[in-house]
């Protein structure tokens, strides 16, 4: 053979055995010990990740806590109750443009009294598990999530619906913000350029019940008052807390002639786009000037506005709690301290999961860092 | 130090319009936004949160180098090794694959035949649209690495096969007639007709590469990475660190074509070529 074919065929089996070596120390590497690790991931795809051994836990929202105890693949280590009892999660938030906007604050109070109806009706509902409102409510369920019926079951018994804007919300809406502000992840100087004096200003500025209050008197329309301009609504996909508007847009709520939204007069249509991937997603398109009003969970609602400016307030609860920290069946672990080395799969940094996981780690003296 | 001065001092004596030119065109793109920053900030405008000035995004840049951010905590160095690591990974298999597949579809009409469906079926699907099935079936390391390889995969063969084929029949025959055999053939007529186009299919592919990182780092990436901190920045609003994050990609992408530059000439020095 030619020495020239030789030579190249040398070279090409060095760099074989050069790369080869340097993917293997890169598979094998090993994260330094202490400290639980997490990776972001998808909520949809995280029981399969569990399943095929890529994560050993996942904390996420409803249903996809019970899909993998339906499944018989997963157990749940932790209730986010457990971490902060009765903490806030999916809110409504309206955009300020649309409340000032024409007929604004009129179509905002009607839209949230069309949500504390359906919320009433979905409370309702749970009540007595022989109804047929609840066959219905399970229906509606699994169709908004794309689940099966026993997973939306389960599911629905470990979130509770709420609308109403309490103290209780308002001081965990606080110590998320004061969260923020320890772990640098905001600072004071932050707040006051927005033109709050302090952390509860802020919270107590940003949170506008009053329309809710006025919601309490709306009565039935016979009218659409929009019928040309539709409501804007943004949404996350298949996320079981937002249930309200799906069940106030369907008109077999109210015996199959009307919606609630049509009942209270306003015409309500997806935004471009929605239903969205995260809450991050819903403030970009609230800022985009595509959203009147949302759903999305509190805490990317409350960093969006500090960092970025968007311009809404948080007008009502969507639910309280409801998310899970699942592991896989037989894997013996009991508590957070077990989960020491190994990774958890989280919705993202923003999302209110990540930051109760932190919160649950950190009371065990416990860091959770990004997995290498 | 003498002769590397003189060169360079020849350089720019030869290429000083373009220098200058280049120079302007960079200095008209910073004013334009920082204009266009200005323009939203005087308004009041919630845009310009949204686009920052040419100079915050500097410093948060340089500030990145110093320390972490504090909503991911990983040194920003980290982010980047990881992201050159996995395009490392997917240019290198790529390449491995690309080229002698390229070469065989070329050459030979059966290959051609088997090759050319799935490649014509697969070619169009974004890289982005493998993400959710990548990362369940390949892991969180090897997962982003697929999604960079299918970036680069396609280009790359298809340069290879467009120069494999365009040697002239009239060099083979006459290399034929001379008494080469089909090795040789290959050797010494159709892969070094093909290395041109290589080198244009590994610039090209280097490029897209760095465009589907944000892609490939969109869920479950190990240890970060680039496309993972834009990303995240965005999802807190810290959109100074976002475009710092952005401007680094450019600026490692400018660097790693500038690599393949210097090979390409390389190359075509020892081939003769120039």
């Amino acid at each position: 053979m030619d020495r020239k074919v030789l030579i190249a065929i040398v070279l090409v089996v060095a760099a074989i055995v050069v790369i080869g070596a340097y993917a293997a120390t890169v598979l094998m590497r090993e994260s330094k010990g202490g400290s639980v690790y997490y990776l972001k991931m998808a909520p949809a795809t995280m029981a399969a990740a569990l399943e095929s051994g890529s994560v050993d836990a996942y904390i996420a929202w409803e249903p996809f806590v019970s899909e993998a105890v339906v499944g018989h693949t997963g157990e749940v280590l932790m209730w986010s109750d457990e971490v902060m009892p009765n903490h806030p999660c999916c809110v409504v938030a309206v955009s300020t443009n649309f409340v000032e906007g024409p007929n604004g604050v009129e179509l905002t109070e009607r839209f949230l009294k069309a949500h504390v109806e359906a919320t009433q009706w979905m409370l309702d509902s749970l009540e007595d598990s022989q109804g047929s409102n609840y066959t219905l409510l399970v229906t509606l369920a699994s169709e908004f999530t794309a689940r099966n019926t026993t997973v939306v079951e389960e599911a629905l018994k470990h979130l509770e619906f709420r609308y109403q804007v309490d103290s209780v919300f308002t001081s965990a809406l606080e110590e998320f913000v004061d969260l923020y502000v320890e772990t640098n992840q905001t600072t004071p100087q932050e707040i006051e350029d927005r033109g709050y004096t302090s952390v509860s200003d802020l919270v107590e500025k940003y949170v506008n019940e009053s329309y809710l209050e006025a919601a309490a008197d709306v009565q039935p329309s016979q009218t659409v008052i929009n019928p040309d301009d539709p409501i804007r609504l943004g949404y996350l996909l298949g996320d079981l807390h937002q249930l309200a508007q799906y069940v106030a847009a369907d008109d077999r709520v109210l015996g199959g002639s009307q919606s609630l939204f049509e009942k209270f007069g306003v015409n309500v249509e997806p935004a471009i786009g929605a239903p969205y991937a995260n809450g991050g997603v819903v403030m970009d398109n609230f800022a985009a000037g595509n959203v009147d009003i949302g759903y999305l969970g509190a805490p990317p609602a409350l960093i969006r506005h500090i960092k970025a400016g968007v311009d809404v307030s948080i007008v009502a609860q969507a639910n309280i709690e409801g998310s899970g920290l699942v592991v896989k069946v037989g894997s013996e672990m009991s508590g957070l301290d077990d989960l020491v080395n190994k990774t958890v799969a989280t919705p993202g940094e923003t999302s209110i999961q990540h930051l109760l996981l932190r919160i649950a780690l950190d009371r065990e003296g416990l860091d959770l860092v990004l997995k290498t | 130090m003498e002769p590397v001065v003189k060169r360079l001092r020849g350089v720019v004596v030869a290429h000083w319009k373009e220098i200058v030119l280049g120079a302007v065109s960079l200095v008209v793109f910073i004013s334009a936004w920082w204009a266009l920053h200005v323009y939203y900030a005087n308004q009041g405008s919630v845009y310009a949160e949204y686009l920052p000035s040419p100079k915050d995004v500097w410093s948060t840049l340089v500030g990145l180098f110093e320390r972490p951010d504090p909503y991911i905590r990983v040194p920003f160095s980290e982010h980047i090794s990881a992201s050159l690591e996995r395009i490392a990974f997917g240019f290198v298999l790529a390449l491995a694959l690309a080229v002698p597949a390229g070469l065989l579809m070329a050459r030979f009409k059966a290959s051609h035949a088997v090759g050319r469906p799935i490649v014509e079926l697969f070619r169009p699907i974004p890289p982005l649209a493998w993400v959710p099935i990548a990362i369940i079936a390949f892991g969180s390391f090897l997962g982003p690495v697929a999604i960079v390889f299918l970036g680069i995969f396609f280009p790359v063969l298809f340069t290879v096969m467009l120069g494999a084929r365009s040697v002239e029949p009239t060099l083979i025959d006459a290399a034929r007639t001379l008494g080469a055999s089909r090795f040789a053939v290959f050797e010494k007529v159709i892969f070094p007709y093909t290395v041109p186009y290589l080198m244009t299919g590994i610039k090209v592919g280097l490029g897209i590469g760095w465009m589907c990182i944000v892609a490939a780092e969109m869920v479950s990436a190990k240890g970060g990475g680039l496309g993972y901190f834009i990303l995240t920045m965005s999802e807190f609003g810290a959109y100074e660190e976002m475009y710092a994050g952005m401007v680094m990609i450019g600026v490692l992408s400018v660097l790693t074509t500038g690599v393949a530059g210097i090979f390409e000439n390389f190359v075509y020095r020892r081939m003769g070529m120039k």
